[in-house]
């Protein structure tokens, strides 16, 4: 298992040629660093004694060429070492995560996810940076040491022992301080997880903590843990400045060693002074390998402690077989399921299950219901194999559950949680997971996903079409994308004018160019149009010349810094003290991030007025009042004046740029598709009024025809699969991701259909929908296990198991069971009668 | 809709003779609520903020019972009904006026609703959503107190209404 693997085996057992082509390039680097020495023995000796110009030339250049190419392959070592380095961490940090993936499911409801994030990330990112010079900084340095030493000893023996004779100590004297500094590393990384977790905690529960305005508490909680490694980092400083501090004396003994000796042997004439250059300059580059040494020793340390409290985290073994052990293709189940005194235990102890028994035939279909901790939903997820047992067999087609592959069981088995989860992306990236994930097994022959029509066709039997249209009707279309079909839209808006233009006229709010729009911002409604060109987006304008020079010849100018004050100042009012929740800022003119800026112009302005403002003030507030869009932003009204002022310059706008830039706007005309607005918008070619809920419907609900008519409503629906659904699938309400759940197992067909309490958060319509289609189609085919939270679903179900204390107490047929007058009658009397 | 709740109305200056903006429109009829009363004028500002207004014609359901919603409602003009429906017929069960407050359940949580609430004359309301009200009762529980006291003494009325109905057809039928 990798997490028993030792650290070195990653560095030994790959990128074998790439490490001994790196150990070539240091012994010649190493030739590289002892050459000069020579030369410069020989240009003190031979070319400055003997007045020789020609040798002093000679030895200089081949001084400096030695230079260049020591630096020049230092380069490329380092090169080579950061490359094999992250190659190793890269592979590393795949093959943990790909281990921990596999972790049985309680291992993660004890394992905080910030522990997990900080030894993927930045724990094994130090590592990473070891590993590269694993090999190569060890050799490269003793090497050098050694040939230095030899040098050394080659010039003077004497004055070479004695140099060396500091080493031994240092080498007894730094391991101990490296020991009581490893034991503080291993404590600084336990807290920075504790710490971590503190944070990731803080995050998770910010909406109880702004409630509480349990501020203080929580930077308590991380004052804690703060100050703990403040202390422990405090005591890591001090051995480790030790280190260095002993490091450092004695390699400056070594000199005072040399000048003493070495200048008697010069004074008497029995060493020449080119050679004791040569030496001292020896011993001084003695002094880089040497730390590099240490620093070295100090990092494998590092790194060594980091690995082990990683593996160890993670030294947990998986509980079920990934892949078959021969290749071969999965098995295909007929979904016979045969329960044999299954027990299931909690913490070793607690009976969650007890003796379970149940047999349910291929296309069978078991409700399993009872109050909630009786068991219930840990027996499907036992038999989804989420859940490992011990005790007991689960026998489908006869074989036992827990032998059975991954790879068997999720082309088998398709298990619908209660609360699915969404990943962040689109909605058919959700759809598909489980499809997706089906065919990411080289060994096994690729299922092909489910075509357009597969999806709409489970979509619809699930009762979610409905969402994925609306979904498809607010979509911004891109030009690149979709040039066809909003073709075919304009095509739609035409008939759609035709036949409700004249009743509409008084509910929507028209791209009519003699209208003013109040659901589009004050520049759209100048512009009226689609910048081509960036100086003449929205954001742009405030700093376009043009435009500036249009809009006081407009007498626009005065009027617009006015309203952008007045925006200032009333949302900044408003919105004070709330800017840390992006939540408030969904209709301000003002994003949360620009409110600081805001803030300090309403200071400014309450302080000095509005006299002589400095230009960046005039555009911030220019480009607020841009922004302003009258019926979203309540926090300022238009005049009808201003109203009739801005109409006038659109016309103004339309003349002047069809001279100055006629390109850089595509005007709003019934023929041309708005990208920046929706499907919906496009069509009836304006905004509808957000107030008139019930007429909006029958307007949708017109578009809808229309797009049905021209056959385009899959068209719609494809682009409404590709809306982002936001991290977790906030986006979506409770029910729309408990549809994404179920659709996303149908799609995959799985021959066991596990449903944990998955229709609890659907309306009534959705819920007797998705009743209808486990009654029909399902019905025979797939053998289906549900844990049902409402009675009145089990009635047709052929078997149904009522569970009590992680026991089956009654089994049959909904009239049977009602007849007995037992546990089920209660409950089934119950739910009646509370409503 | 050529109501008297038309868009030009919105414009209509105030004595200052400056247009009113909507958030000021809606912080007045706000304070004419009793639940939102007790809230300082700085904070009932940010609820005028995030509330919208919505309009219905005489008839039109604003909800109908076993619907999920999000959203509590203020009557800002107009009037409406509360009535449960039933196989056969329908119970009456309450009528709103103006500044009254209803379906507050769904801001508590995400429940179906228990009554359908009809307009019964052009209806305007400002609304309110779960995830604003959860995030403003978080700074303010008082509201959700005060509101609570209302909807318990409301549905305790309309239970007798119902039980009187039973009662009633239990008799008859």
């Amino acid at each position: 298992m990798i997490s028993k693997k030792p650290l070195f085996s990653w560095v030994l057992e790959r990128f074998r040629g790439l490490q001994i082509l790196l150990i070539l390039l240091i012994l010649a680097a190493i030739f590289l660093r002892v050459f000069p020495l020579e030369m410069q023995k020989r240009i003190v000796n031979s070319a400055i004694a003997m007045k020789n110009m020609n040798a002093l030339f000679l030895y200089c250049g081949l001084y400096l060429g030695a230079v260049v190419l020591a630096g020049l392959f230092k380069y490329i070592i380092n090169l080579l070492q950061g490359y094999i380095g992250q190659k190793i961490l890269f592979e590393m940090r795949a093959q943990i995560y790909n281990h921990i993936l596999s972790l049985p499911l309680p291992f993660f409801r004890r394992t905080p996810p910030g522990m997990v994030i900080a030894s993927l990330t930045s724990e094994l990112s130090s590592i990473g940076e070891f590993m590269g010079g694993a090999i190569a900084v060890p050799i490269i340095n003793i090497l050098t040491l050694l040939s230095f030493a030899g040098y050394m000893a080659y010039l003077n023996p004497l004055l070479a022992v004695l140099s060396f004779s500091v080493y031994p100590v240092e080498i007894l004297i730094i391991p101990v301080l490296q020991k009581r500094f490893n034991h503080l590393n291993r404590d600084r990384i336990d807290v920075n997880r504790s710490m971590s977790n503190v944070i990731g905690e803080a995050i998770s529960g910010m909406h109880e903590i702004q409630g509480n305005a349990g501020y203080e508490l929580e930077n308590r909680k991380l004052e804690r843990f703060s100050a703990r490694l403040f202390d422990i980092r405090q005591h890591m400083n001090k051995f480790k400045f030790l280190t260095k501090f002993a490091n450092n004396f004695f390699q400056s003994l070594g000199p005072f060693i040399l000048f003493i000796v070495g200048g008697y042997l010069t004074i008497q004439g029995r060493f020449d002074l080119g050679a004791l250059v040569a030496f001292l300059s020896a011993y001084e580059k003695l002094y880089d390998p040497w730390k590099e040494l240490m620093d070295y020793y100090q990092d494998y340390q590092d790194s060594k402690v980091r690995y082990h409290q990683i593996m160890d985290s993670f030294d947990v073994k998986p509980e079920f077989q990934r892949l078959p052990d021969v290749d071969r293709e999965p098995h295909r189940l007929e979904g016979n399921v045969d329960v044999k005194d299954l027990s299931f235990m909690a913490d070793g102890q607690i009976r969650i299950l007890d003796q379970i028994s149940l047999n349910l035939n291929a296309g069978e279909q078991l409700a399993l219901v009872g109050l909630s901790g009786s068991g219930k939903s840990t027996l499907a997820m036992v038999l989804g194999q989420l859940y490992n047992y011990s005790i007991g067999h689960v026998l489908i087609d006869g074989v036992e559950l827990r032998t059975l592959t991954r790879m068997d069981v999720s082309h088998n088995i398709g298990y619908v949680a209660q609360y699915p989860f969404i990943f962040d992306g689109t909605i058919l990236e959700n759809l598909l997971y489980a499809c997706q994930s089906l065919n990411q097994n080289r060994l096994v022959s690729e299922r092909p996903l489910p075509a357009r029509e597969e999806i709409f066709r489970v979509l619809n039997s699930i009762g979610f079409s409905e969402d994925i249209l609306a979904m498809g009707l607010n979509t911004l279309l891109s030009p690149e994308r979709h040039p066809e079909f909003a073709g075919k839209l304009i095509a739609v808006r035409e008939s759609f004018f035709h036949r409700w233009g004249g009743e509409l006229a008084e509910l929507v709010d028209f791209f009519d160019v003699n209208r003013f729009q109040y659901y589009t911002s004050i520049a759209e409604n100048i512009i009226f149009g689609h910048p081509n060109r960036k100086p003449y987006e929205s954001e742009e304008l405030p700093t376009n010349n043009l435009f500036q020079d249009f809009l006081k010849r407009a007498d626009l100018h005065g009027p617009l810094l006015h309203l952008g004050e007045e925006l200032a100042m009333s949302t900044v009012a408003l919105l004070k003290g709330l800017e840390q929740d992006d939540f408030f800022f969904k209709m301000s003119p003002i994003p949360a991030d620009e409110f600081e800026h805001y803030s300090e112009i309403v200071d400014r302005l309450t302080r000095s007025g509005r006299q002589h403002l400095p230009r960046e003030i005039e555009d911030a507030l220019l480009s607020l009042a841009f922004r302003f869009t009258p019926a979203l932003h309540k926090m300022a009204s238009l005049s009808p004046e201003l109203e009739r002022q801005l109409l006038q310059a659109r016309n103004l706008f339309m003349e002047t740029i069809s001279t100055a830039d006629p390109d850089a706007i595509t005007f709003y005309k019934p023929g041309e598709y708005l990208y920046a607005h929706s499907v919906l918008e496009n069509v009836i070619f304006g905004h509808l009024r957000m107030e008139q809920a019930q007429t909006n419907e029958r307007i949708r609900q017109n578009v809808v025809d229309l797009l049905s008519e021209a056959a385009l409503l899959d068209d719609v629906r494809e682009v409404g699969l590709e809306f982002q659904v936001g991290s977790k699938g906030d986006r979506l309400s409770g029910g729309q991701k408990q549809k994404i759940g179920i659709a996303r197992a149908l799609l995959k067909d799985p021959i066991i259909l596990i449903l944990d309490e998955a229709t609890a958060s659907l309306d009534n319509a959705s819920q007797a929908r998705i009743q209808h289609l486990l009654n029909s189609e399902l019905k025979g085919k797939n053998t289906l296990i549900a844990v049902a939270h409402r009675l009145e679903m089990v009635r047709d179900f052929d078997v149904i198991a009522v569970m009590k204390a992680g026991r089956i107490i009654e089994m049959g047929k909904y009239e049977e069971l009602m007849e007995r007058k037992g546990l089920f009658y209660e409950l089934a009397a119950g739910s009646t009668e509370s409503f | 809709m050529n109501s008297p709740l038309d868009q030009q109305k919105a414009f209509e200056p105030d004595v200052k003779g400056r247009s009113r903006c909507e958030l000021d429109k809606n912080l007045d009829l706000l304070r004419m609520v009793p639940a939102f009363s007790s809230i300082p004028i700085e904070r009932l500002k940010v609820y005028a903020y995030l509330s919208n207004r919505i309009r219905y014609r005489a008839g039109e359901f604003v909800f109908r019972q076993g619907e999920h919603g999000n959203l509590g409602y203020v009557v800002v003009c107009g009037k409406a009904q509360a009535i449960r429906e039933l196989k056969s017929h329908s119970i009456f069960l309450h009528e709103f006026n103006e500044s009254d407050f209803f379906g507050g359940f769904a801001l508590f949580a995400d429940a179906p609703r228990i009554l359908s609430v009809r307009a019964t004359t052009n209806l305007e309301c400002l609304t309110i959503d779960r995830e604003t009200f959860q995030k403003l009762f978080m700074q303010f529980p008082e509201v959700g107190i005060k509101m609570l006291d209302v909807m318990v003494r409301r549905l305790i009325e309309m239970e007798e209404k119902l039980m009187q109905a039973r009662a009633d057809e239990c008799t008859y039928g």
